[in-house]
């Protein structure tokens, strides 16, 4: 599990960076999450044009920060596994997004 | 790897939009404009209501089998989406919106009975209204571009139509020529966009169900 508090300092707000979200692959793989309630590993595999390895490397980094729940099921005798994001993960990456905002936020164009 | 921007905006439009990436609404829209292109000659044999309501048979075949391509071919391929708070609140207000709408062109259209008959450009002004706000309606809610185009061009047509009936004596207010075209358009987008979607998106292989069924 990831300790946030460590992440949450106010006058820096690089230091709200969370290291676990901010590598491109898996920044992709929360955003996709957050703006649904669940989806199956094949169409995130598809939203993310990941490969099959590489997608299932940073879904379990992912949960096993705490971050992304999945969950099986057999459809037409077909394992199907269901991902969503945690609490812990939503509120996560809602604060990662406005540290990020209030990085670069106020930078020059 | 495709680059794509990372945006919690563009991340849930293109969710939504990735569902209709298969083409299929296009092929049926298709059918639906095919209507309007054959049922003219049709109706000088067995009358225009028949030559309407010979399509729903068409149609229901045409869904079945959409259904059945969807099941089997695009399903295992697309994958399931279960839509958040905020995208289910938009495909609502679209419903009712949609319900909406339609009530009142249907009672439009009982309307038009009692009123007397426009002619040339005007006379079909009521349904272009109603595809050019049902298209963007769509395209706006459903966040697919081209269904803006699809409206335009379909209630276009029927201008287009009667500029060339009046103009170059084209049979049955030009609906079979322009219609015609449309629909063929139409259906190659949609072929084009099925047959991509599936080079696009093999079925899982062996190792990606293997490893479905022993984690997750």
């Amino acid at each position: 599990m990831v300790e946030m508090d460590k992440y949450m300092d106010q006058d820096d707000p690089l230091a709200g960076i969370d290291p676990l979200i901010h590598a491109p692959s898996r920044l992709r793989v929360m955003t996709y999450l957050y703006v649904v309630d669940s989806m199956d590993f094949v169409y995130l595999k598809r939203l993310t044009d990941m490969s099959w390895g590489n997608l299932s490397t940073h879904l379990t980094k992912l949960e096993e920060g705490g971050y992304v729940r999945m969950s099986k099921s057999f459809q037409d005798k077909k394992p199907n596994t269901m991902i969503e994001l945690t609490e812990e993960g939503r509120e996560a990456f809602r604060r990662y997004k406005d540290s990020m905002q209030q990085a670069l936020g106020s930078l020059p164009d | 790897m495709t680059k794509k921007n990372i945006s919690v905006e563009e991340a849930d439009r293109h969710v939504n939009r990735s569902a209709f990436d298969d083409g299929l609404v296009d092929i049926f829209l298709f059918s639906l404009l095919l209507m309007w292109a054959v049922a003219p000659y049709l109706s000088v044999f067995i009358g225009d209501f028949w030559s309407s309501a010979i399509f729903l048979p068409f149609w229901g075949v045409l869904f079945l089998v959409l259904y059945w391509i969807r099941k089997t071919w695009i399903r295992p391929r697309a994958g399931v989406v279960k839509y958040g708070p905020v995208r289910k609140k938009r495909m609502t207000a679209f419903t009712v919106i949609m319900l909406i709408l339609n009530i009142a062109f249907l009672i439009l259209g009982f309307a038009a009975f009692f009123m007397p008959a426009g002619s040339g450009y005007t006379r079909t002004l009521p349904i272009t209204i109603m595809l050019v706000i049902s298209f963007s309606l769509a395209g706006y809610f459903l966040d697919v571009p081209r269904f803006y185009a699809y409206g335009l061009l379909w209630a276009g047509g029927f201008f287009v139509g009667e500029w060339l009936y009046q103009n170059y004596g084209f049979v049955h207010h030009g609906y079979p020529v322009v219609f015609g075209t449309l629909s063929i358009l139409i259906l190659l987008v949609g072929i084009y966009k099925l047959v991509t979607f599936i080079r696009r998106n093999p079925l899982p292989d062996e190792d990606s169900v293997a490893w479905e069924a022993n984690n997750g």
